[in-house]
């Protein structure tokens, strides 16, 4: 190439100045191998600390630990094969996802916005997501009957089209929208706010325009966190039962089914739908998890 | 040819300042920390509004009034301390991000930049010096028209920066890239540049070859930002008008008496000190007092060194012609 350095300036400049920095490329840094895991229980504060660890987490983890001691495969399958008894289940996965798309095409670009500074007075606007994430369930709940039932303006204009929003599949979804959009909108707030914008300036710089800087650096470079976000707003979605026991009683999702069965036939029978909610609810989070941490490693190489 | 005169806003005062610079020219903003050096790269980059004035690039108009070409548009190259490297993508993808990019040429620009063998790799485990040269490398499959560089290399150690300044040197005059350098370093602008702009403060305090402005110091201002540590009275005997200093940097100075090669000064010597290969010494001469640089350490008590050809500044702080007020 007509620009092509002399050795002295380019390769040979090359050899002697990077050579001595932070490692060669390919090679995993020495914590990485387990070395410093095992190293950890070596000491008595390394027991100590690993010993409490473990407790806290299995505290957590009790009350799973005592559905899954309690429940007889006899229980799970009489549960999941009883007339109508999957209907919650696929009524739950309808509404949760139909939520999670709600959430996508509205709340995101909200999230980008707030976290990029795009709206004036974003504070005001931070803490109006936040007094929605404060309201209990069972308040968002009870405003919602003020806000979208019959009485309402808004529930005046959905019975003009023949819909309403208490005790149906609409209002089932506006319920969990509300219980999980502010857990939604804060963790992609974050997720985006994490994108050094200097990298989007970079982009753009290098020809982009916004849109594509956006879908090219901004979304990969988010996506662990947003996948993330988007995990819980799952799981507040598919487990809501504050709001919904008060603007969406039918129909039934599991939560619902859980308690009604409690309330008609005991606690021994409402188990098994805990385990279904348990078992529906997890991959989502898991699958968005072990993503991130994937995307995480191929980053640092 | 990148033709620039800018006048942009800034909360705590306006910078203003027009450059030009040819193809494969090489200019360098100077100015300290905050002198509005890099609102200048990013007036010309359109990453920043200019209040008025016109940015120029080859036949193309970037900005002017009523036009204002975006940033991604303008096939302006800009480099900054942080290299911004994707850390999603590999170095060979980097290299590849823009869409004028060809891969054909990938194998080229990475063997002539040293990172042939990295182009797998991610930039994380890159080393400081690896991510400019990757850096430099997108810039140049992105065929921009203009390199701004931002003080680049300023955390990178002495011996790394000079090469890789030397490799932008090459890749400048190679491609006939007009290439603008913001550093609050000296010592860089020196040597990367054929042309110097002293900036303070939002605005253009002089601008000239290197030597001229370090030599030639256009105002006190000037000669304190590029090093002269010590203003010392030229007696008023001597043919200069009442107030005339004589700017003193500590590498023009040499011991003894030789009064046909600049102003001699003599004065109390109040601390020395290792510097160096050499010595350096803190004199006071009446009311002034100064730093220089010698060879030997200097014994305490008085001292007579001479300034060489050094450059006058009025009471008011501009430069005088320095004949009129030779001794």
């Amino acid at each position: 190439m007509s620009w092509a350095a002399s050795p002295a300036a380019a390769s040979g400049g090359a050899v002697r100045d990077d050579a001595g920095d932070s490692g060669r490329p390919g090679r995993p840094p020495a914590w990485r191998d387990g070395g410093r895991a095992r190293s950890a229980v070596r000491t008595v504060q390394g027991i100590v600390s690993v010993g409490g660890a473990g407790i806290v987490w299995i505290a957590l983890l009790g009350p799973v630990i005592t559905l899954l001691v309690r429940m007889s495969p006899g229980d799970i399958w009489s549960a999941l094969t009883g007339a109508g008894n999957l209907d919650p289940l696929l009524t739950s996965l309808e509404s949760a996802g139909v939520t999670l798309l709600v959430l996508i095409v509205f709340c995101t670009p909200l999230s980008w916005m707030l976290a990029r500074g795009k709206l004036p007075f974003t504070r005001v606007w931070e803490a109006g997501i936040l007094c929605t994430l404060l309201l209990p369930p069972l308040v968002i709940g009870l405003l919602l009957v003020f806000m979208v039932g019959p009485y309402s303006w808004i529930g005046t204009v959905l019975s003009w089209m023949n819909q309403s929003a208490t005790n149906t599949f609409l209002a089932l979804v506006i319920a969990e929208v509300y219980e999980s959009a502010p857990y939604y909108v804060l963790g992609a707030q974050s997720a985006f706010a994490s994108v050094d914008t200097r990298l989007e300036e970079q982009a753009g710089l290098l020809g982009d325009r916004p849109f594509r800087v956006f879908r090219r650096v901004t979304l990969p470079l988010a996506a662990p966190g947003l996948a993330m976000s988007l995990a819980i707003a799952w799981a507040r979605a598919i487990g809501a039962f504050g709001a919904v026991v008060i603007i969406a009683y039918h129909p039934y999702g599991i939560p619902m089914q859980i308690y009604v069965t409690l309330q008609e036939t005991g606690l021994y029978t409402a188990l098994p739908y805990a385990l279904i909610l348990l078992v529906i609810a997890l991959p989502l989070p898991l699958a968005a998890y072990i993503w991130s941490a994937r995307a995480g490693r191929r980053r640092r190489g | 040819m990148l033709d620039a005169d800018v006048e942009v806003d800034r909360r705590d005062f306006r910078v203003q300042a027009a450059l030009s610079v040819g193809p494969g020219e090489r200019v360098a903003l100077f100015g300290p920390s905050g002198a509005g050096k890099t609102t200048v790269l990013e007036a010309i980059a359109g990453l920043v509004p200019l209040r008025s004035g016109r940015v120029l690039l080859g036949d193309r108009v970037l900005s002017r009034a009523g036009v204002e070409v975006p940033p991604w548009q303008r096939r302006v190259g800009l480099l900054r301390q942080d290299p911004g490297l994707f850390p999603h993508l590999s170095v060979r993808a980097n290299l590849l991000y823009a869409r004028s990019a060809r891969s054909g040429e990938v194998s080229g620009v990475a063997e002539a930049l040293g990172i042939a063998g990295l182009l797998a790799a991610m930039p994380a485990r890159l080393s400081g010096g690896q991510r400019h040269r990757v850096a430099l490398g997108r810039l140049l499959l992105a065929h921009c028209d203009a390199l701004l560089l931002d003080e680049p290399f300023a955390s990178l150690d002495l011996s790394l920066r000079r090469s890789l300044t030397a490799l932008v040197r090459t890749i400048s005059t190679g491609r006939s890239l007009p290439s603008v350098l913001v550093t609050h370093q000296l010592a860089d602008a020196q040597a990367f540049a054929d042309r110097l702009l002293v900036i303070d403060r939002g605005a253009v305090l002089q601008t000239g070859t290197p030597s001229e402005v370090v030599l030639r110091p256009a105002s006190r201002r000037v000669a304190e930002l590029v090093g002269y540590l010590g203003f010392v009275p030229v007696p008023s005997g001597a043919g200069a008008e009442e107030g005339t200093v004589a700017g003193v940097h500590p590498e023009r100075v040499i011991a003894g008496d030789w009064s046909s090669r600049g102003l001699v000064v003599t004065g109390a010597v109040i601390a020395s000190r290792p510097s160096g290969a050499g010595w350096e010494a803190d004199l006071r001469s009446g009311d002034a007092e100064f730093t220089c640089r010698l060879t030997e350490p200097p014994e305490s008590g008085t001292l007579s060194v001479t300034v060489l050809d050094p450059p006058y500044f009025g009471a008011d702080g501009t430069a005088l012609d320095r004949d009129r007020n030779r001794a």
